[in-house]
């Protein structure tokens, strides 16, 4: 279902580049429009609409999972046996899991139209002396995908690293490295920046509670990785420019800067010391959303603690916060005691009895724990 | 006049040991020249492609074709204007002028990668080329220095000609051939002198244009859209300065008495072409505002400095006293001052100026190229020496009655 | 004598003033007499150094369209020596140095193919021609070998051999008008492996330089070097930062050769000024001679 509304919506994207006017969608058929104007094939289906690819204004994107993809592939289409070097085993998993942290499928598979992946060949000529020099051509396109990586991975430009050389006769240096994956990439526990802000120029930032407590895929964040960022001797920044910038989609950095800058470096979060409520005993495997109604706030609870922690008879079971309930008690409503729901807060007891009882001199019930 | 000056052949002692120094640098200079034929230019001179051109270009050619422009100015004095008294000097700085663009040729003739293709600049003409243009009057006005000294040839062998062995059989036909040579020369000779002059004014401001392509690649401090004109104007003040000095240079290697009054009522021009000279390149300096670029002291602001305090303010300023112009050390040194500035003008622009865009290190001449340009020089002085011994270049007193001919040039005897 | 000698000095100004006047006559249309035929499709190449990689393989493709010694490509891969700030030469027409300067970037250097060359307006004997497709080429058979042409040139790119002592050669990139002429493309272009040179007509290439500066404003310096530079270059150079005053000198748009041909032709403007002065001189001579028979015979 998903997937058919981002394709009727690229499709539409597509279609209102090329005909502005065309606003309804599902009579375009009607129209007085010549089909191969858009689509190659004589039968589009909307499973595969073939599409023609150009004029290609936007960045079309497609995604797919690295083990959808094929495995390896011999780049052979521009190669022949005059040529200087021989053709090219491409590990086209390796490289798409590579492409995870850093921009997807898309990065090569640019202006690609939904559906199928169509072949480089598709819009980039074979010929170098040709009409359209508004792209490059077949091999420049090759060379620039992997060159931009290869040149900052490896500093130089070494043809041999890809290619084999059909002069020197000799099967190719290339091994296809068919079983090899990227490494697991180590996960950070925290990370220290050092910064020139005056009052407090430690920033600690706790990569764990970012990446597991509020369930962050790592590309939601490195999505504009190269490998140099991680394999180089030196490294680069990897998170760029303006850290602000990262942090600034969840934390307000305009205000509050002391909130991140420490004089020094901070201890992690603790759900305990700071709102009073241990979760390492029974909550620690639950992610902050399954209770904070909001996840970027965490400031009300969600009432249905009792999805979990329910009496037979389907009701919360009150003996479970450490109090049980006597008989008057069991029967009230929870916001009868909780105002408005929020159990952070401190129950009320004034609605029934006199100011002298009050929670917690006075519980209503017995503590268990 | 108590005596009257004719010129005579100097029948002095060829070989002194002046000579044979100077016979030992040229030696030395045309050991050189062997080298950069048989091996290249690059074997001899520290040219390369950042600096195409060096002192061969800027001291031999350049400066070469300005130090000889005493041909040309007192031509136009003693010709055109028809001052009979220096007459005396017309003749030695013609010799000295035809010596000189004999070797300015060679100079190009050892430059060029090519030079066996020296002719081509005659059939293969590019009119937008300041080098053609220099190249095509520097040929021509050669050409005319050959027939100017024809008459000194003439006049010499007339009625004497006595070739050795065999060959004196043909003696009463070369006679013949130099009376028809003479007869027609003194009736055309003022067609050429004019076009002497003319062809002299066209290629010395030429050369002046010859480095304005060169653009930022030339130092502001020279690079200029008036360069022909300063070239040209600087060309008209060394004329005179270069025939006294000879002059003076002349009577004292020979042990004669210097003309000392003839010398002195020429060096009267010296002082307003040199002032002119000086105004055009101060003048250009302060409209094109360059003169912020002698506030940085370096190599550049400096010889920009001696080029003009000592090579012009100064003798400027030593030309204007009437008793420096009475002294013959007054004068001698007055004039080689004049020399010395246009040289370094010469080179200045052609050498110091240039600084290519991507160059590594700066150009500094080799000894290869020092050598030969010295023993160009050395060569020159020798040939001088060797001419007036055997033709009438030098006035010296006589007794004999003088008969005026049309043109000073053919001398007086007939 | 104080008579004759103003009267020398004012002929002597007046000749002196009649050369100025000549030199600072400055016709306006000097262009139209270096290049009598430009031709609409002229080619160029249009040069991206954002796309380059220095991979050098242009250095050695063109030693091998020139008959060069190309020697091993696989030294080609050793990139230290992109930080030699080399220049052409005469064995090696092309190459790629390495600029650092707020980023790096590696740029392929060779004769510009100016559309006004300096070079060709300064040869002697005319040995150096634009030729009708953009190419500046050189004349084997007429080159006298006096090095004008690298005097004159803004970009110092023609190479001379110093070393040979019969038949030195200037040696400058030549566009490769062997290959164009049979249809192909230039060596270097040809072998690209990112195609950062880009072959076609001058026109087209600005057109399309325009495009990548408009489509990717933050990958590029708003600037085509070579559009206008000396007039204009068939060579065109796009990159992340301004070329002029690092990769390249800082130069007018003025054409090279521009103020060198105006004063020529402003001294041989149809050969009136010589045979003016000549004429002048002439008169000068006649004059004073009268003067002198008429003091004679009195």
């Amino acid at each position: 279902m998903r997937i058919q509304y981002i394709f009727s919506l690229i499709f539409f994207a597509f279609i209102s580049v090329s005909y502005g006017q065309i606003e309804n969608l599902k009579t375009h058929t009607q129209m007085n429009l010549d089909c191969k104007k858009c689509h190659i094939c004589d039968t589009p289906t909307k499973a595969n609409p073939c599409l023609i690819l150009c004029p290609r204004n936007k960045l079309k994107v497609v995604r797919h999972l690295p083990e959808e993809g094929p495995e390896n592939l011999t780049i052979d289409k521009i190669s022949s046996d005059e040529d200087l070097y021989g053709p090219v085993n491409f590990t086209h998993k390796l490289h798409s899991e590579m492409s995870l942290m850093s921009g997807g499928c898309s990065i090569c598979h640019h202006f690609n139209p939904p559906g199928k992946i169509v072949k480089c060949s598709h819009c980039h000529e074979t010929a170098r002396d040709r009409k359209d020099k508004t792209k490059p051509d077949l091999k420049a396109a090759f060379h620039r995908q992997c060159m931009d990586c290869h040149k900052s991975w490896e500093e130089k430009t070494e043809c041999e690293s890809c290619h084999s050389l059909n002069s020197k006769k000799i099967e190719s240096t290339v091994k296809i490295k068919a079983e090899k994956v990227h490494p697991e990439v180590k996960i950070p526990q925290r990370v220290i920046y050092e910064t020139d802000y005056d009052e407090g120029s430690v920033v600690t930032y706790f990569h764990n509670d970012h990446s597991s407590l509020f369930n962050l895929e790592c590309s939601d964040c490195h999505d504009q990785e190269s490998c140099a960022n991680c394999h180089a001797e030196i490294r680069l920044e990897s998170i760029k420019a303006d850290p602000h910038e990262r942090c600034s989609t969840c934390h307000d950095t305009e205000n509050n800067c002391n909130k991140c800058h420490k004089s020094e470096i901070a201890r992690p979060f603790d759900h305990k010391i700071k709102t009073g409520f241990d979760i390492a005993t029974y909550h620690s495997d639950l992610s902050c959303a399954e209770c904070h109604k909001t996840q970027n706030k965490f400031s009300g609870l969600k009432p249905d603690c009792v999805v979990c922690h329910s009496t037979s008879d389907g009701y919360f079971n009150h003996s479970i916060t450490g109090i049980k309930l006597d008989e008057t008690h069991v029967e009230f409503y929870c916001e009868n005691c909780h105002q408005d729901k929020d159990y952070s807060r401190k129950p009320i007891c004034n609605e029934c009895h006199d100011d002298d009882i009050s929670f917690p001199t006075s519980i209503p019930g017995e503590r268990i724990k | 006049m108590a005596h009257l000056h004719i010129p005579t052949p100097i029948s002095k002692k060829y070989f002194t040991p002046g000579v044979i120094i100077l016979a030992l640098i040229a030696v030395n200079g045309l050991i050189f020249l062997a080298g950069r034929f048989l091996f290249g230019i690059g074997s001899v001179t520290n040219l390369n492609d950042q600096y195409p051109w060096g002192i061969w270009i800027g001291l031999d050619v350049a400066a070469g074709v300005a130090l000889a422009a005493g041909g040309f100015t007192t031509a136009a004095l003693g010709h055109i204007m028809h001052r009979d008294k220096y007459e005396t000097i017309i003749r030695p700085a013609l010799l000295t002028a035809m010596l000189g663009y004999t070797f300015v040729a060679m100079g190009v003739f050892v430059d060029i990668g090519r030079w066996y293709y020296i002719w081509h600049p005659l059939v293969m003409w590019n009119g937008n080329s300041a080098l053609f243009e220099v190249g095509i009057c520097v040929m021509m006005y050669l050409t005319v220095l050959y027939i100017e000294f024809l008459p000194m040839v003439t006049e010499r062998f007339m009625g004497k000609v006595n070739l050795p062995g065999f060959l004196s059989r043909f003696n009463k036909i070369v006679d013949s051939i130099l009376h028809s040579l003479d007869r027609g020369l003194s009736k055309t000779m003022f067609i050429f002198i004019i076009a002497g002059v003319v062809l002299s004014c066209l290629h010395q401001s030429s050369l002046g244009t010859l480095m304005i392509i060169a653009g930022p690649k030339m130092h502001p401090l020279w690079q200029t859209p008036i360069l022909p004109l300063l070239f040209l104007l600087s060309a008209f003040s060394v004329g005179f300065p270069m025939v006294i000095m000879e002059s003076l240079t002349a009577s004292r290697s020979f042990g004669l008495k210097p003309e000392l009054d003839v010398l002195s009522s020429l060096s009267k021009f010296v002082a307003p072409l040199l002032g002119i000279y000086l105004i055009g390149k101060l003048g250009d300096m302060v409209i094109r505002e360059t003169f912020v670029y002698l506030t940085e002291f370096n190599l550049v602001s400096i010889l920009f400095g001696v080029e003009v305090i000592i090579g012009v303010i100064v003798p400027l300023r030593m030309f204007l006293a009437p008793a420096v112009r009475k002294s013959p050390t007054g004068l001698y040194i007055a004039s080689m001052l004049v020399i010395f500035g246009v040289l370094m003008n010469r080179f200045n622009n052609f050498v110091t100026a240039y600084s290519p865009p991507y160059a590594v290190e700066s150009y500094f001449p080799s000894i290869g190229e020092i050598s030969v340009t010295l023993g160009f020089v050395a060569l020159e002085i020798l040939f001088y020496r060797l001419f007036v011994k055997i033709f009438p270049v030098i006035s010296i007193p006589s007794d004999k009655a003088h008969i005026k001919t049309k043109y000073a040039i053919r001398g007086a005897v007939k | 004598m104080s008579q004759n000698r103003r009267e020398f000095l004012k002929t002597i100004a007046a000749i002196g003033a009649s050369t100025a006047a000549i030199s600072s006559v400055t016709p306006k249309k000097t262009i139209a007499k270096t290049e009598p035929f430009l031709s609409e499709d002229r080619k160029g190449v249009l040069v991206d150094t954002t796309v380059c990689i220095g991979c050098r393989k242009c250095e050695w493709a063109c030693k091998g369209a020139h008959g060069f010694e190309q020697g091993d490509f696989e030294n080609y891969q050793n990139d230290e020596i992109l930080n030699v700030q080399r220049r052409p030469s005469t064995n090696n027409l092309t190459v790629v140095n390495k600029y650092i300067d707020e980023g790096t970037r590696t740029v392929k250097m060779q004769c510009m193919h100016c559309e006004h060359p300096a070079c060709v307006s300064a040869c002697i004997v005319g040995a150096i021609s634009k030729k009708e497709n953009g190419s500046v080429v050189w004349d084997t058979d007429m080159c006298i070998g006096c090095r004008y042409c690298m005097v004159a040139c803004p970009f110092q790119i023609p190479a001379f051999e110093y070393y040979k002592a019969l038949d030195p050669k200037i040696v400058k990139c030549d566009f490769c008008i062997e290959r164009t002429s049979e249809g192909k493309l230039p060596a270097c272009v040809n072998i690209c492996p990112v195609e950062a040179l880009t072959y076609g007509t001058r026109n087209e290439l600005i057109d399309e330089a325009k495009r990548r500066i408009k489509n990717h404003p933050d990958k590029y310096f708003d600037h085509v070097f070579g559009e206008y530079e000396v007039g204009g270059t068939s060579w065109l150079y796009l990159a992340d930062k301004n070329l002029a005053g690092n990769v390249f000198p800082k130069l007018g748009n003025n054409t090279a050769p521009g103020v060198s041909e105006s004063i020529q032709h402003g001294i041989f403007a149809y050969f009136v000024p010589p045979i003016a002065v000549y004429a002048l001189l002439g008169g000068i001579m006649w004059l004073t001679k009268e003067k002198e028979t008429k003091k004679e015979n009195k």
